[in-house]
Order: C-alpha cells, then structure tokens, then sequence
C-alpha cells in the first residue's frame, strides 16, 4: 500500500500488560481523545484505565430481538389464520403453542445476526483493510505478543513532538510514524467495469429465463404435470389414428341411448309420442335450446326468417298449416333425423332437450296463432306459465 | 445555496446584465467575497463528494445490484410457457358422447363359468372400468374382482396383434388373415376322413355352439371337446345317481337357519360366489337379528368361509365321508326315520378318533333337527361322490330340499368331455387319425393331465391351430395362432340357467388386428378369407335370434325394438321352466355301505384359488398381487399344512417339500395356516403357469401335474407322501399373522380394542352391550370445526363383510393404483388403498378369524394433517382428509403418525419399477381414470372416498340445481361390496338411511381412545353361536 | 477424585510464552501436509465419495432402494440426522455455557468444538433435505410467496426443525466466525506468503486488535454465548418434538426434551473426546488441551450418561404405571421384541460402560477413554434407532406391523455422512487455527496485569 506523507498517527510498542494499562492511563489524563491501544487480547481493567463507556451493543440486540418475536408471531397468525386458513386436524387457525418453537428461533436468529452485523459494520465500520494501522510493523507486534498505544494525528492538541515525548517518558521500546494511505479512486465509466455490468446482465437474465421458463418443466419438475391418463380431446399414441377419443362399435346400445327406431326414414307412418309435460321448466330449457340451435335458420319466432341473410337457404315458417298438424313426435322425428337440406341435430341436442324444444315450438306455434278464447282462457287463468 | 444557483444564469444572460438583483447588503456593497464567492456555482467543499472520479466503490457496488435485479426481472418477465400438446376433437360426436361424462354399456363377462352381466364404464368410448349389471338376475349389479380385473387383460400389451404362422425352424413369424384363412382352410378341406378335434373351455353361449354345428356339418368329422378345470361333474353324477336326472340345483341360502358346509368354500372359490354370499348377508343381516343364520364349516383348511364360520370344525377331507354317515345315523335316531347305515361310527367314537370336540358336533346336531326344513348342509366339489350322495340323503331326511330353488337352475349347453374321450382323443393323435387340432380359446396343455400325453401327442397332428388372446402353453406347439377379440371386444349371448338369456356386445373396437372367434370359425365355414367381415358375427348372431330366439319369446315389441332393448338391458327375461326336483332313490344309498378311509397317510387337496381363476387370470398383475383372502400371500401358491403337521415333518414356513401322489411328483413351499387339518396340504390349482408373458410366467407352482386322467379331470383329493427338500421358496404376505403363544401378540387385535365382537345371544339380552365397557367422554382442548352441509362418512358392517376383496381390486381400477410386484409386497410397500385386515384369536389349530376391511379413516382430527410440514394434507370443507399430490414433497411424516397406517408411498415410479416399466405401455394409459391423478415417485397416496365421484355428484346437483345429497354418492368399495357391507353418505343428514349405520348400537370407531374422530364406523361383528358353545 | 477444585486448573501448561502459543497453534497452518494428514485425509475421502455415490444412485431410482416401508417411514435417514444433530451439540455447549460459567478451561477446546459443531450439523442438515420423496422440492418446506399463494403448516414439527437448525447452524456459525477474526488478524501479520495474507485479510475484516473493539467485542460475545445458550438447548428440544408431537407409542413422551438434549451433550462430548484425543496427538497440543480437559469432559460424559440411563428407566416406569397398553407394549417390544438386540446394543454403551469414568484411572487413560467414548458413540447411534425403527415398526394396528432391514445405500450414505464429517474436520485442522490463538495468549501466566489481579 502506498502510502503518503500525511502523518495518521503515531504508535508506541511495550512490553507488559501492566506497562500498557499504565500507559493508557496517563494517555488519557493527558487528554488525548483520538488515541487506541491495541493487544493481542483483551486486558483486563483497560476499559477504566481508557474512560471508555459501557458498550452500547446490547440495545440493537434488545431492539432486533423484540421485533423479531413480533414479526414471526404475526407472520404466521396472517398467513394461517387470514391468508389462506386451512383447517389442519381440527385445530383453530391460530393454534398458538404450535407457533412458540417457531417465533423462539425466528428471535435468537434475529437478535444474533443483528448484534454481529451491528458489531462489525455499525460499530467497527468493517470491513475496512485500508485502515492505516494495518500491515506496520506496529501492528506486526501487537497482534503477535507486544502491547501498543497509538494517537491519531486529528487529536485536536495532537502534536507529534509532545507525543513523542509522552512515549518515551512511558518507556515505550519503539516510537513509529504512521502515515495516511494512498486512495485509489474508482470511476465508473470504465470499459472495463461496464462490460462487467453487462455480463452480469446477461448471466443473471439468461439464468431466470432458464430457471423459470425451462428448468421447472425438466425431469423430475414435470412428474405428474403430464399425465398418463388420458382426458376429452387428447391424443394417444397407442392408436394409429392418434384419436384419444374413440366411437362406439355400431350396433352397440349404451345405457339411456336405445336407438331411435325411425332413423332414416323421411315420413315415418308412426312416431314417439311426446314424454314431457309443457311445464315452466322444461318451456324454458325448450326456448334457450331453440334459441341456440333453431333459430339461425328457423328465427327467433319460428318465422323462418334466417338471421344468416341468405347465406343458406331459409327453411319454411313453423307457423305454417302443415307445421302446426306435425305431431309432437313428427317434429322430434325431424330434429332428430333432419329434413332436405337440414341436417340431424342428435348429437348436438340431447334427446330431453329435443322435446322441450318441440314443447316451445307448439308455444311459439300457439302464441302466432292465438285466437280470442285463449285471452278468456287466460283471463280464466287456464293457462298460466307456472303450469 | 439554490438561490445561488438560480442566480448563476442570471448573472450571464445579456438581458439581465444592466439590471442588478441584490440578496444582501454584502452583496449590494460588492463584497469581495460574495462577488468571488457568486461565481463559482457551490460553496466549497460542497460539492467535494459530489465528485464522480472520487465517488466509493460502495455506491458502484450498489448500482451493479441494481442492474442485476432488473436483468433478472427482465428474464422472468419473458415467460414462455412449454407446449401441452395438441387437442383432437372428434370429427362427428356421438350422440352418446358428453365429452368428460362415462357412458356405461351392458355386456357379460365370459371370465369364468359362472357368467355375470356387467355393465362397463367408458370415457370417450374407452372402457376404463367394470361393473355389476343390476338387471342381471345372477348376480344383481355385483361383480366378482376377476370380471373387475378382466379390463386389464384386455389393455395387455402383450395381446396377439397379427396372426402368426409357424415357418420351418419352429418360429412364429407375423402372417396377414387372408393367408392363414387360405392355409386353414385348404388343410381343412383336405383333411379326408381324419379327425378335426375342436378343443374348448366349456360352452356358454347357444349362438358359439350354434356356430361350432355349423362347422361340424360343413366338416363332418369335426368332434368338440370341452372341459372345464373347476367343474360340478362329480357332484352333478351324484345328484343323478340320487335324484335320476337334472343337475345339482341352485340353493336358497337366504332362507337357511343352518347351514354346514362340507369342505366346501361356497362364499369363496366355489360356485357363485358373488350370488351366493349375496343371498347369505340376508341371514347376516343385524336389524333383523331374529333370522340371523348359524354357519357350520367342517373343512381341512381354512378357507374364506370357514373364516366367515360360527363353529369351525376342521377336519381332513378324507375323514368327510365319516363323519357324514355317522352325522346320518345319529339324525336318524333322534328323528327316528330313515334307513340306519350300516359300519357307521357313532359320533362320540368319531369325535375320538380324529379328536374333533363332541360338543360342537352335538350343538350342530341339535341344530339341525331343530331347524328342519330351514337347514342346508353342502358338500365342496372336491369331495368324492359318495359324500355328496350322502349330504343329499340328510338334506333329504331333514326335510331340506325345501331349499333347493325350483325358479331356476343351472343349464350346461354342452357336456363336458368325459377322461375316456380325451384319452381315445390322445391315442387318435398318436396313431395319425387327427388331421387338425382347433384350440377354441383352450388351454389343454396346461390343463389336462400330464399322464394323458396331450402335450406329446399334439405334436403329431399336421394342422393345429389356437385362437387365444396372447401366446400359451398349448399355442407353441400348433403352426398358427390366430389372434382372438377380448370379451369387451366381442358379441355374444349366453344362457346358463333357465329363465334368461345374457347378451353381450364389444364395448370398443378391437384394438389390435384380432378377430371374434366364432366369426373366424364362420369365415372357415364359408370357405373363403374373403367372406370375413367385421360384421360377419354381429349378423349371425342377429339373424339367430330373429329365426330361433325371437319367436320362443313371443313378445309383443317388433324384433328390433326388442334387440336392442335387449343389448341396452344386457339381458333378456322369459319365462321357462326349471328342471324339477323328484324324490330320493334310496337305493343310492347302496355306495355309502363300505367305508373307505385312509388316515395313515397325508391328505393332498387341490382347490380352486380366489383370483386367477383356472390360470387364465394369471397374466392379471391386479389379481396377482390381490393378497390371498385368508393367508394374505400374494404372487404365489403354496402347500397349506398344520402346526402339528408341520412339526412332525419339521417344516417351517417356506421350506419346499416334495409331495407324492403315485408316481406324480410336485415342489412347492409350505405355509403354516393356522386351523388347517392335520395329515392335510392343501393346495390352489392354476398357478405355475410355464407361458403367460411377463407378469405371469413361473408365478407359483402348477399343482394340476398331481391331477391323473385315471381320475379324470374332476378329481382334487388324493393321499399322498411328503419329504422335505432342501431350500426355500420366499413367500410373501401382506399380512403376516403373529404368534399365537407369544403374550405379547396374541389376540392382540382384541385386547386393543381393534376388533371388537359378540354373539347374537349377549346382543339380545342388551342391545348396548358393547359400549357398556368403555364409556369414557373423551374431552379435547380445541373447540370443535364446524361443517355445514354435507359431511361425508362411511359405515362398514363387519357381520356382513367376508373379506372376498373385491372392493380392493374395485378401488384399484377406479384410483389408478399400480402394481408393486413381488419383491416390494415383500419389502412392505403395497399400494392398496383399502386393504382387508384379518386377525387371528384363541388357539392356533382353532382360530377365531375377524376381517376388517381398513381403508383411511378421513379423521376429524387427522394425525396426518398436524405434522405435514407443507400442507400437502389439510381438510376439506366437506370432511375428507385430502392429499394434494403435487404439493407432497414425501416426508412419509403422515403416514408414520398414522394409527391406522392406510397412507401409501410411491418409494419408486412403481410404473417404471415394476418387470422394467411393463405398465409404462402405451396401452395401460388407456386403462387410467381420467378423473384421478396417476401418482409421480416419491408422493404419498391414500383413499380420498373417491373425491372424483362425489365432484361429479356435486356438478350434476348443480346443474340440475338442487341440493347433494349422500345418496348421491356411491364410492368404489360400496359399489363392488356384493354384500353391501360398505355404505357411505352424509352425516350430517338426519333423514338419511346412511345415519341407521352411522349410530348403531353396534358402531365402533377402531381406536377409539385416540380421540381422532374417525369417520369410518365399524359395525362389530356378532357370532351366532350355539348357546351351548357361547 | 482428589482435584482441589478452590482453583482452576491452568489451561496452558509448561509455561508457554505467548509468541510459542502463537507458533504452537500456527504451526499446522504453516507447515506442508505431511503423511499422516494424506492417509486420514484419502481415508475420510474415499468414505464421502461411497455416500455421494449412494446418494447419486437414491436421486436417481428414487428412495425405494433404501430399507424404508411400511410401516417403518423413517430409517437410517432420520436416525442419522438426530445422531448429527446430538453430535453438534457439545461444540456451542462448551463454548457458551462454560464461557457464561466462567470455565476457563474451556478455551483449550473451545473453537475446535465450535468446529465440530458446525460441520456435525452440516451433516445433519443433510439428511431431512435427502430424506424426502422428491428431494427437488425442498423449497416447499420454507415459507416464500408462490403462485399457489400457499405458505407452510407452522404447527409441524418438521417446520419447526427447519427454522431451528437452520437458526442453529447460522448462529453457530457466527459465533465461530466472531471468534476467529482476531486470530485472522494474527495470522495476516505473521504469515510471509501473499495470497495468504489477502484471504487472511478479507477474513480478519480489518481487525487491528484496538481496544476499543475489543471493548464491543467482548460484549458481542458474552451475547452471542447468552442466545446460544437457549439456543442448543432449543434445537434438540424440538428435534425431539419431531416424535414427542405425534401420536405413535414409543414417540408420544412428555420426557422427550430433556431426554434429548441430556443425550445430545452425551454424545457430543464423546465425539468431541474422540476427535481431540487425535488431534493433540497429530500436532502435539497436549500443552494445550490436556489430560485435564479430556478428564473434565469424561467426567460430564459420566454425569450426561447417567442422566440418559435415567431416562430410559423413567420410560419404561411411565410405560407401566400409565397402564396404556400400547405403551406398555412398544416398550417390552423394545426389550424383547424382533429389535431387542439394538436396544440392548444401546444400554450397554450408553449407561453401562461409561460408569467405567468413575475411576480416576480410566478417566485419565487415553486408550481405554477412546474406546469407551467410541462405543458411547455407538450406543447413541442405536438410541435413536431403537427410538425411531421400534417405535414404528409395531404401533396401533397389528395387522401393519413389519419389520425394517437397511440396505447397502442405507449403509453407504451413513458412511457417507462420517466421510464429510471428517474430511472437514482434517482439512480445518490444516487451515485454520484449532485453538482459539488469542483467548488462549489471554488466560497464559502473566497475561493480565499483575496489580489488577489478573484472572477474577
């Protein structure tokens, strides 16, 4: 280290444990402030010999300590008991002795790193190896088996005769100059540094990227994302055609599904006869089915205004003669097996859904039709919704 | 200082240079220093740590921190996510399909010869799951866990795929259908006036047998052999030796007061079992305690229903007949008719000689005479014919045959080929006569006798030709094997009692190149490879029924109304009578005049087993590592013998010995099961199969080598000698039983209150007596949790389970459980959900035997849940102990702190582990419930109540807006229970009929005194047992 | 028993200078490594090397290759983990309690202990990370936001380990650090090489042994000494409520704490005997820790030992007089049961030999104290295995009852543990001092000043 020609301090170097508190003793009745002893070890009695006052650690290590206990006790009621609360073997969501062990360490913890982070920055001003006592021969000395005293330059009636005198009336062995070191300077726009900058960028944001993005969808992170098991609309490899989903073999009956017996057939001679009552219910699922699925082609009212404006034929009104003489079962019949250009709807509408649609369509039928005796009837309340 | 900045410009611009601001006097009178002091822009030193070339390395330090943290921002801003592959919707839905929604088809299973309707589940059109068929007459919406398990043969990877064809060099190389069918039938046609032998197992459908007429007449030599490994033959030529004709009927073991079993394992191995202990749970039944049953076993070892017995007597088979004919002798004297017996010992004579206690027998004496008419005694099929001429005589004599059921009773479409047939079969082979061997999906090399020679003789037939789902032991010797569809794969219909026809239809598409069976033989017929159609067999089978079925029917609906009501159905009602039952011929009785018994020498007896059926079921890893219902052994047969027995020939567990029937040698282990016969081995047939791929081959040890032609197929008792050999056969149990003279463990579940029991008297005199003891109020510090709506809970009736197991291989199939294998049920490491604990008590050669099915107990208090560190296990609002899988990081903490120990842990990807990931094919992913995670390594598992269904229970009341209910619900277990033994439902709804269960005098929580609120009651069993004896 | 105990034993004897204290303890930092330290160092290496491989291999099947089933979920992972941690224990115990105690003594073996501390907790440390089925998922177990906005059960025992030897490690580590920046500082002026002196730089922080910190630095001390206190005394508290807290018979024990920590202090002070007989040995230290210090220590092995036998007397009396039958029966299971062999294996070592340090003979022999220590460490292994593997393999249900057999990789990772043990600590032993340099130089004849009466 260089150093320059700016006197930091001077140090003197004895023998024993008695000489040095001696020294200090008289140092300090001198009253120099800016002076320090340095020894191997902590001497005993040095405190009084110095005037120094008691040590202040204990305040931070107090003050970290409290909160700690607080934070961890807090922490963990917010997180169990109003974040997320979970109910664990029945306990409350507070279950205060369990969270003891827990806020007990959190503290200790605290308060430990505290005190020594408190010591050695706070305190110490550590870490500081340009402190220029260091690397003397002084220093040599005194942390191998001598005792030192040293004042510092900036001790107001700092006066390098008088110290010197004061030394050597305290028998000190060896008197030595210290002084100040060399600062280095540090500026920023440097080549160098800024490419350092920007590879530490590059490296921390490639690493995230790789973490986050790649790495957790690696083996053993992706175990149980992929699954085996094979859901709606998935593929499989164990089939040649790749379809997770697969038809029924033909002519197989699945439960609730027997077949409708006059598929195919563009007028059949009989039908099913309708198994639903018209009620409020069962209109209402009728309307939104027709809504969703008729009324493209047929209108909102059956009117067979399309809403496609042409871009496919438009089919006849409901409200037709003909329409109206369909039996229920004829209109299901068409639903379910289509009619010239419309096509089968079965798989789209299930086959409860097909006979509410009919039920609304007789309503629609009715309500486009309606003569004066239903008003009466109506007013008779023969006919309500709620039927 | 600001204002000196500002005044700094100011001072410059032109503007303002005549003007002249002043801040302070100093400055008005030009003081030196403030005009000095004005230009510069700061005060001095103000600025010295301003300066950038002296700024500490510290701040340089800090501003680096920063840019690495917004870098690192940056990079995890740029999220990408990895792709979750494609989607594939269907091009035209069914009108069936919901996507997400199971649709269920009815069918019947062919999977052994008692035929079962069932209803399979499928997703997409994949069937993932079996189930009972409620409108099946037989077995009434139950299934047995072969039926359950039998979905896993049909995703076995190692089916046959394409025909395969031997070439010169004995291998098998991959052929296409047209060519084999030409082969075949070329040979077929050139086969002149030689033999074409068919070879099946027995014959269930009218429609395959119609089809093998069809090829007889177009081969007019063709001769059908069929046989079954477990058949009725012996009883059935008794029954007509005492009856003239018919068959051995169906009995009503609902309306029996008494029931003795003989040697036979009626709730177990023999007969129905689903229907059988079905209609047994009636007299089981605790609210109508009055018409509980009293179950006698007399058997030589301890089998299922001996474990489910009120008295056990065990005894050696050869000993039966004794015992009978003295049975008969006393009856008759006390009720004082029927023809006395000559040489019959007299009871106390016989309690002697083979030490059996005399009071039993007199309490099951008294028993039966008290109980005329409404008692049942049973003989097992592998007791020789004159007991069972003998059993039916005191059936007879007390007035029994009223049991027999007259609705209905068993129909056999096709005799079973008699020892003399098959050995003329043989030396026909031998002497060239046989031109062409047709394996009808058989397996005679396995199954048939060594000493007929079949496996030599096969080797001299030109043309043999095996029609099997994979390779067996009889497929390597013929030169083609024709790949054949899988139940679920095939159309059949079957008729094996009166009254019924049962149908079956293909659940999905064959799933590799195979063909249904009959349809191959019909494409022979036919004379063409290209006559084959997918539909060929389909037609065939309709066309059948609308000619010969359709009329016998005569109902009112249009065929194909009909048909397909039938098919939705899976089967079709009619009505027909039941061959009736005519009186006793006495004369019978002339066999029981000599005695033949043999007690010098060890009785051998060869039983069927309770899960692989006759070795078909051997390549099922499910049934494989489903633990033997009463020694609890998985993945192997063994010999079961006596303590006693055991001691004299110094055998301890897994020591092989040799045993000796004539010239007929086996090697096998011995296992000591306690309450077996002296002088007895017993041993389970259909293991050691030599060719049944990778997880069958070599599993146990084929005891049919004991079996000779001299004694037919349908002989399963000998005496025989045994040696011991050197070495040892590791068998593993899941279970093993502890010390009966040890203190420290013997009736250990009893004394901890695990199980607790009492008979039908004690409950009669005080229906509470078993809270009467330990009546302690549990106190707990916590205030309790709350929970509104619906709770779920479970109640299991121990009186009416009998530990069969089907609830376990149920719940595998539903929770995509894997198989361990072997070495890792050895290491303790089955994966089981629910599991059926059997403890022993009381003495070693007669053992007290209660099962408990354990599964988790969803505790109010869950242990699990305190000490999971990353709330991976919590509960849910409804009740149940939940398990997040993807949160588990696998301490295994939840499951040591488990009293019941029902948590499993994935100690390795099983999958992968298991015969080197034989489960990771392709197609057992098609097998996984889609609504249930498939577990990763190192996560922990247990039973979840079957959270997948109640989730669909709740969507479907949503949808349909309206509350959910308990009923709505039914778990996996409680489905499969044939006995109804497993409820589940809400408790907290008052109204249910789940609540009956939920606070029965009889309800227990095990470990009650840990104070966890388990919600699982137990039901306590109650013994009825003779007063006497109590 | 004849030791005047009116005053303390010297810890320095012969009447070292300062400057030989200083070159004694300095000497193996110095000097090349020698045979010796080869041979122990390629020993403890290979050892390391079998459990890495182990370890390798269970990260790659999964943990089924270890013994562990159902229902015994804990083996060899957890045993070893309360076996390290016990070991861990003795090293803050000397340095802080005797430090609050004012056992002088105590500076001779104090920053060895320390060390072995940290390294015997690194150990542990290992085992709950390893033990579980997905070892890349550890994370879980330490509260951080995630997307699952999910925290951690804070009322598991395992939890509650985590935050305590997790505290323990970086508050023992701390603690050594403080002590050793002077030595640092000592170092950097004494050593000649230049990369030496900058890594005995940046470490000494600077330090320049002024009195002024000195004055701070006693303080700091004497706190870090009042929290580890508490502190070693919590962590095998709640190691031990890793059973105490569940409901399994044989776990379930109020006495668990005590019990614990009584057995961790046992156990440590044997490791610690162990390793210092050698050690003095190895670089001639016996000035410095002498017979006096390992008689001392034999003699709290003694005490700690007895207090241990206590205990396990005290369970099997509560096993009976509480007349709970699952009780009862796990603890005459423990005796006679499958397991009775490791149970009587763990009595032996733990109460019955070490009753030998009640002779003065023995208590001052090497040999015989090696031997005796070693098997205490023994019998402390099969403590805890008699605790964990007896009390699980037969609880409640007897139909899950089973038995437990370790496998090879069980084995080799145990080996494994011991390797990193002492691999860390031989190369410690090379880099840094074992002897804390400046308490020792401070408690020499004539350190302090005469007339303010020295040592009080």
């Amino acid at each position: 280290m260089k150093r320059t020609n700016k006197l930091f301090g001077v140090a003197a170097l004895f023998n024993s444990p008695n000489e040095i508190i001696h020294a200090a003793k008289v140092i300090a009745d001198n009253g120099y402030k800016n002076f320090d002893i340095n020894t191997p070890y902590p001497v005993h009695g040095m405190d009084k010999a110095m005037k120094l006052k008691p040590s202040k650690l204990g305040y931070i290590t107090l003050a970290f300590g409290l909160s700690g206990a607080v934070f961890a006790m807090l922490f963990m009621y917010w997180a169990m008991s109003i974040d997320y609360p979970q109910v664990i073997g029945g306990k409350p969501f507070f279950a205060f002795p369990a969270f003891v062990p827990v806020t007990f360490e959190v503290t200790v913890l605290l308060a430990t790193l505290s005190t020594v982070i408190g010591l050695l920055t706070f305190m110490f001003g550590f870490p500081h190896n340009k402190q220029p006592l260091l690397d003397t021969n002084y220093m040599k000395n005194v942390s191998a088996d001598k005792f030192g005293a040293v004042i510092y330059a900036d001790d107001p009636q700092f006066n390098e005769s008088k110290v010197k005198e004061l030394f050597t009336s305290l028998k000190s062995h060896s008197v030595e100059l210290v002084f100040e070191i060399e600062k280095e300077t540090y500026p920023i726009f440097q080549p160098k540094f800024l490419m350092l900058l920007l590879a530490v960028a590059v490296i921390t944001s490639g690493t995230t990227y790789f973490v986050l993005n790649k790495l957790l969808f690696m083996q053993p992170f992706n175990w149980m994302v992929y699954q085996d098991k094979i859901t709606a609309q998935e593929k499989s490899d164990f089939f040649s055609d790749q379809y997770g989903m697969r038809t029924k073999v033909e002519g197989t009956v699945a439960s609730g599904f027997i077949p409708y017996p006059y598929s195919g057939q563009t007028n059949p001679t009989e039908t099913l006869s309708n198994p639903w009552l018209p009620t409020k219910k069962v209109l209402m699922l009728g309307q939104k089915k027709f809504l969703t699925f008729c009324s493209p082609c047929h209108g909102n009212y059956a009117d067979g205004d399309s809403r496609l404006r042409g871009q496919f034929p438009n089919p006849p009104t409901l409200h037709s003669a003909r329409a109206r003489e369909f039996s229920d079962g004829m209109i299901y019949h068409i639903i379910t097996n289509g009619q010239n250009v419309m096509s089968s709807y079965a798989s789209q509408v299930t086959r409860e859904e097909r006979w509410a649609i009919v039920n609304y369509i007789r309503v629609l039928q009715r309500a486009k039709n309606a003569k004066d005796s239903d008003i009466e009837e109506i007013q008779k309340g023969l006919i309500n919704a709620s039927r | 200082m600001l204002e000196e900045k500002e005044n700094m410009p100011k001072q410059e611009s032109p503007e303002t240079k005549d003007m002249h601001y002043w801040r302070s006097f100093e400055d008005l009178y030009k003081n030196p220093q403030i005009v000095e002091a004005s230009h510069h822009e700061f005060k001095e030193g103000v600025t010295d740590d301003f300066n950038p070339s002296e700024l500490s390395h510290i701040s340089r330090r800090k501003f680096l921190a920063l840019v690495g943290a917004s870098a690192a921002l940056a990079g995890a801003g740029c999220a990408d996510y990895p792709d979750k592959g494609e989607i594939i919707p269907y091009n035209k839905k069914p009108e069936e399909v919901t996507l997400g929604k199971p649709n269920y088809y009815a069918s019947t299973s062919n999977a052994c010869a008692h035929i079962c309707g069932v209803l399979v589940k499928t997703r997409e059109g994949r069937p993932i799951k079996v189930e009972g068929n409620p409108d099946h007459p037989v077995n009434k919406g139950k299934i047995c866990l072969k039926c359950q398990a039998a979905i896993l043969n049909l995703y076995d990877p190692e089916r046959l795929k394409e025909p395969l064809q031997k070439v010169s060099g004995g291998v098998f190389i991959n052929s296409t259908w047209k060519k084999v069918d030409e082969a075949i039938i070329s040979s077929l046609d050139k086969i002149g006036d030689k033999e074409i032998a068919i070879i099946t197992n027995r014959i269930n459908s009218p429609s395959t047998l119609k089809v093998l007429n069809n090829f007889t007449k177009k081969y007019p030599t063709t001769k059908i052999y069929s046989y079954e490994l477990f058949n009725d033959e012996v009883r059935n030529s008794a029954w007509q030796k005492c009856y003239g004709s018919g068959s051995f009927p169906l009995i009503k073991w609902n309306e029996a007061k008494v029931i003795v079993a003989l040697e036979s394992d009626f709730l177990g191995s023999e007969g129905n079992r689903v229907e059988n202990s079905a209609l047994y749970v009636e007299g089981r039944d605790v609210d109508k305690i009055k018409n509980f049953n009293r179950l006698y076993v007399v058997e030589g070892n301890l089998s299922l229903t001996g474990m489910n017995a009120d008295h056990r007597i065990r005894l050696r088979p050869h000993a039966q007949f004794d015992f009978i004919i003295s049975l008969i002798s006393e009856v008759s004297k006390k009720i004082g008719k029927g023809s006395s017996i000559t040489n019959s010992l007299s009871l106390a004579d016989f309690s002697k000689k083979y030490d059996v206690p005399l009071k039993k027998i007199n309490s099951l004496v008294s028993d039966l005479i008290k109980n005329q008419g409404k008692s049942i005694i049973h003989s097992g099929t592998t007791l020789p014919e004159e007991v069972h001429i003998a059993v039916y005589y005191l059936n007879d004599l007390l007035g029994n045959s009223a049991l027999y059921r007259a609705d209905s009773s068993e129909i056999l479409l096709f005799p079973l080929t008699k020892s003399a047939e098959w050995e003329n079969l043989v030396s026909k082979m031998n002497s060239g006569q046989v031109g062409a061997v047709i394996h009808f999906n058989s397996n005679p090399v396995f199954h048939l006798a060594d000493d007929y020679g079949y496996e030599k003789a096969i080797s001299k037939v030109p043309t043999v030709v095996s029609l099997n789902e994979k390779e067996n032991e009889s497929s390597e010797f013929g030169n083609f094997i024709l790949p054949i569809n899988h139940d679920f794969e095939s159309w059949g219909d079957y008729k094996t009692r009166t009254g019924f026809y049962s149908l079956q239809q293909p659940v999905i598409a064959s799933l590799y190149n195979s063909r249904q069976k009959e349809a191959i033989l019909l494409t022979w017929v036919n004379g063409k490879a290209e006559s084959y159609s997918e539909k060929l067999y389909h037609e065939y089978l309709i066309n059948r029924w609308k000619d010969e079925v359709y009329p016998t029917l005569n109902s009112a609906l249009p065929f194909d109304r009909l048909w397909f009501g039938a098919l939705h159905d899976g089967v079709v009602n009619f009505n027909e009578s039941a061959d009736t039952i005519g009186s006793f011929y006495t004369a019978a009785l002339a066999a029981l005049n000599q005695s033949k018994t043999e007690i010098s020498r060890y009785s051998i007896v060869l039983k069927n087993n309770y899960s692989i059926g006759d070795g078909r079921f051997a390549d099922n890893g499910w049934l494989q590592e489903m633990p033997h219902p009463v020694s609890k052994i998985t993945w192997d047969n063994y010999a079961a013998v006596s303590f006693n027995s055991a001691k004299e020939l110094n055998l301890k567990n897994n020591d092989l010995v040799e045993i000796k029937v004539g010239s007929r040698k086996l090697q096998i282990p011995v296992f000591l099961q306690p309450g077996s016969a002296d002088k007895t081995f017993t041993i389970e047939l259909g293991y050691g199969r030599r060719k049944s791929g990778i997880v069958g081959t070599n599993v146990g040890f084929d005891a049919s080598v004991l079996q000779s032609k001299t004694n037919s197929l349908s002989a399963y008792l000998f005496v025989g000698d045994i040696s011991k050999l050197e070495g040892k056969h590791e068998l593993v149990t899941a279970q093993e039983h502890h010390m009966f003279d040890n203190e420290l463990t013997k009736d250990a579940a009893l004394k901890r209150k695990v199980i607790r029991e009492g008979t039908v008297a004690q409950y009669l005199n005080n229906p509470k007596f078993l809270r009467e003891d330990s009546e302690i109020e549990l106190q707990t510090v916590y205030p309790f949790i709350l929970y509104p709506g619906v709770k779920w809970g479970m109640s299991i009736d121990l009186n009416k389970c009998l530990g069969c197991g089907d609830c376990v291989v149920a719940c595998t199939s539903e929770n995509n459980i894997p198989i361990v294998g072997k070495d890792q049920v050895a290491k303790g490491r089955e994966m089981h959900w629910i599991r059926i604990d059997r403890y022993y008590s009381g003495e070693v050669d007669d053992p007290n035997t209660s099962l408990q099915p354990m599964l988790c107990q969803h505790c109010d208090h869950a242990p699990c849940e305190n000490v999971c560190p990353v709330l991976a296990t919590t509960h849910s609002p409804d009740g149940l102990n939940q398990m997040a899988y993807n949160r588990c990081v696998g301490t295994r903490y939840c499951s040591n702190n488990c009293p019941y120990k029902v948590r499993r842990f994935n100690y390795f990807n099983f999958r992968d582990h298991f015969r080197d990931s034989y489960q990771q094919n392709d197609s057992f992913n098609l097998i996984y419930n889609p609504e249930v995670t498939v577990r990763s390594r190192g996560v922990m598992e247990k039973c979840t109540f079957c959270i997948q269904r109640i989730m669909d229970a709740r969507e479907e009341a949503i949808r349909q807006n309206k509350n959910l209910k308990g009923s709505d619900v039914k778990t996996a277990c409680q489905e499969a229970c044939p006995t109804t033994a497993i409820q589940f439902g809400d408790i907290n709804d008052k109204e249910s009929e789940f609540q009956k269960y939920r606070n029965h005098e009889l309800g227990y929580y095990v470990l009650e005194e840990l104070n966890i609120k388990p919600n699982v009651t137990y039901i306590a069993k109650l013994r009825n047992t003779h007063p006497e004896e109590a | 028993m004849n030791i005047d105990y009116s005053q303390e034993i010297p810890v320095v004897e012969g009447g070292l200078k300062q400057a030989h204290i200083e070159e004694l303890i300095s000497k193996p930092l110095d000097t090349k490594p020698d045979k010796k330290f080869l041979i122990a160092i390629s020993i403890s290496g290979s050892l390391l090397l079998i459990g890495a491989i182990c370890l390798g291999l269970t990260f790659y099947y999964g943990i089924g290759l270890w013994g562990n089933n159902q229902p015994v979920g804990w083996g060899f992972d957890i045993v070893n983990f309360v076996f390290w941690v016990g070991i861990g224990h003795a090293g803050t115990l000397i340095s802080a309690i005797l430090f609050l105690l004012r056992q002088r003594w105590r500076t001779g073996i104090a920053r060895f202990a320390e060390a072995m501390t940290i390294f015997a907790v690194m150990c542990a440390g290992i085992f709950p990370a390893i033990h579980t089925g997905r070892p890349w998922l550890d994370g879980y177990l330490f509260p951080y936001p995630n997307q699952n906005q999910l925290w951690i059960n804070f009322s598991s025992p395992l939890i509650w380990d985590v935050f305590a030897v997790s505290t323990y490690f970086t508050v023992s580590f701390v603690f050594w650090f403080v002590g050793l920046i002077p030595d640092f500082a000592t170092l950097r002026d004494r050593t000649t090489s230049k990369i030496k002196k900058t890594i005995y730089s940046i470490f000494s922080l600077g330090w320049r042994h002024s009195h002024r910190n000195w004055q701070h630095y006693e303080k700091a001390y004497m706190l870090l000494a009042g929290f580890a206190t508490p502190l070693v005394l919590s962590v095998h508290t709640i190691v031990s409520f890793d059973f105490a807290v569940s409901i399994i018979p044989g776990w379930h024990t109020t006495i668990f704490p005590p019990y614990f920590v009584a057995g961790a202090i046992f156990s440590g002070f044997a490791m610690v005997v162990t390793v210092l007989i050698f050690v003095r040995k190895i670089f001639n230290l016996e000035h410095i820790i002498t017979l006096n210090h390992l008689e001392r220590m034999n003699k709290v092995i003694l005490a700690t030992g007895m207090m241990v036998g206590y205990a396990y007397a005290t369970e099997f009396f509560i096993a009976w007089y509480s007349g709970n039958q699952f009780e009862t029966f796990v603890f005459v299971n423990r005796a006679l049961g499958p397991y009775a062999w490791a149970y009587w294996i763990m009595v032996s070592c733990n109460v019955l030999f070490p009753q030998l340090f009640w002779i003065k003979k023995i208590r001052r022999s090497i040999p015989i104290m090696l031997i005796i220590v070693i098997f205490v460490n023994v019998g402390m292994w099969f403590e805890r295995f008699v605790i964990v593997v007896s009390s699980l393999h037969r609880d409640f249900l007897p139909s899950s009852w089973g038995y437990y057999t370790p496998t090879l990789y069980d084995i080799g990772i145990l080996l494994g543990s011991f390797g990193l043990f002492f691999t860390l600590v031989i190369l410690f032993t090379k880099t840094l001092p074992v002897v804390s340099i400046s308490e020792v130089k401070a408690v020499a004849d004539g350190a302090q000043p005469s007339h303010h009466g020295g040592n009080h």
